[in-house]
């Protein structure tokens, strides 16, 4: 039984499904490497630009959203993109 | 009396775990999240308008929206402002301040200032309603000889089909004001930039593209994000029926955080996305910048 618990997925020989999956989880994981770089640059930010002008903090929150969901949509363009190639090729 | 509020409110947020955990019991033999999203024809009508899943949810997500609108929005003004109404203004504050006066210019507010607040609004209800457990799902429950359906979290906006109409209706209403402004001359001659005479074959099929590639990823945003979140949830809770029962509090708690982290942040920032986006569009082709 633990065996089974850390050994999920046997060896069955199917080494395109292998390769697929892989290429899926490469794709998002890198995808959400260059999304996790821009997302703490926006807040990152944010937090510099309120800590000097604590003044402009309502206009500039607009701006922090508009700029977070852009960001974080590109890990979904490249999920999409896998889950295409997952499910159709 | 907060500490009740808080207990019924964390009772509230627990129960979505279990339903979900209820919806996969039926199917633990081959458990498969993407099941989700296969959607069977409920009624059959003529032209393929076929009632299935998604098209419950929409209706529902519409009568909810114009309710909504018209419990908040249409108050009998007192002297002292009440709880409907501060909501409402808070509402119509950021449809104003945040959507509309980010994107459009002065000029088209009045006329574009409902149709993106509406978007605002619906998308919000339709995301939001994506995360109540509803007696909506293809899978049914047999409870004292009756077929119910079973309580299932599903969003219609996790179908490309209605995103795509959504962020298709933008498109084409930004064309459409873009030639209404400007003249068709005006509106096409202004996606040519300035450069120099030869890079023009290389720069407009690029900008033409570029058009397209908008409607893409307006639909594409908004589709994914919600797709993403929903398998992720499904995908913890289903861990307890693919491995082994003892992942339970594991599974439980990561799938409750990916529930709040969904509900508290995605559902909001996609409906604001996805309506300060319009905006930009429509107002962009209404003002072009040269």
């Amino acid at each position: 039984m633990l065996s089974s618990f850390f050994f999920l997925a046997e060896t069955t020989g199917d080494v395109a499904d292998a390769g697929k999956a892989i290429a899926l989880a490469l794709g998002i994981g890198l995808g959400s490497l260059g999304a996790g770089i821009g997302i703490g640059n926006i807040f990152g930010s944010m937090i510099q630009a309120v800590a000097r002008q604590p003044e402009l903090r309502s206009e500039l929150t607009g701006i922090q959203w508009l700029g977070f969901a852009l960001t974080e949509a590109v890990v979904f363009y490249g999920l999409i993109g896998g889950l295409l190639a997952f499910v159709l090729i | 009396m907060s500490r009740l509020f808080t207990l019924a409110a964390a009772l509230f947020l627990i129960l979505p775990s279990l339903a979900l955990a209820q919806t996969t019991e039926g199917a633990e033999e081959e458990f498969d999240p993407a099941h989700e999203w296969e959607l069977q024809t409920w009624v059959d009508l003529p032209l393929g308008l076929d009632i299935n899943k998604a098209v419950a949810y929409v209706i529902l997500g519409t009568v909810v929206t114009c309710v909504l609108g018209i419990v908040l929005m249409r108050v009998k003004f007192g002297r002292e402002p009440t709880k409907r109404q501060a909501v409402g203004e808070m509402i119509y504050e950021v449809a104003q301040v945040q959507v509309a006066e980010q994107g459009l210019p002065t000029k088209a507010i009045g006329r574009w200032f409902p149709y993106v607040a509406t978007l605002m609004i619906f998308i919000w209800v339709i995301n939001m309603l994506g995360f109540i457990p509803l007696p909506l799902s293809d899978e049914t429950v047999e409870i004292a000889g009756l077929d119910l359906p079973t309580l299932g979290i599903f969003a219609a906006t996790s179908t490309l089909s209605v995103t795509l109409a959504l962020a298709l209706m933008t498109w084409i209403f930004t064309h459409v004001e873009g030639i209404r402004a400007n003249g068709a001359r005006g509106y096409f001659k202004s996606w040519i930039p300035e450069v120099p005479k030869a890079m023009l074959p290389l720069i407009v099929p690029l900008e033409i593209l570029g058009q397209f590639m908008r409607l893409i990823s307006l639909s594409v945003r908004l589709y994914a994000n919600m797709l993403a979140g929903h398998m992720l949830i499904l995908t913890f809770i289903g861990l307890i029926f693919l491995t082994h029962w003892a992942v339970f509090p594991f599974s439980v708690l990561m799938g409750t955080t990916f529930y709040l982290f969904e509900v508290v942040i995605v559902v909001s920032i996609q409906a604001y996305i996805f309506a300060a986006l319009s905006a930009i569009y429509i107002g962009s082709a209404i003002e072009p910048e040269h």
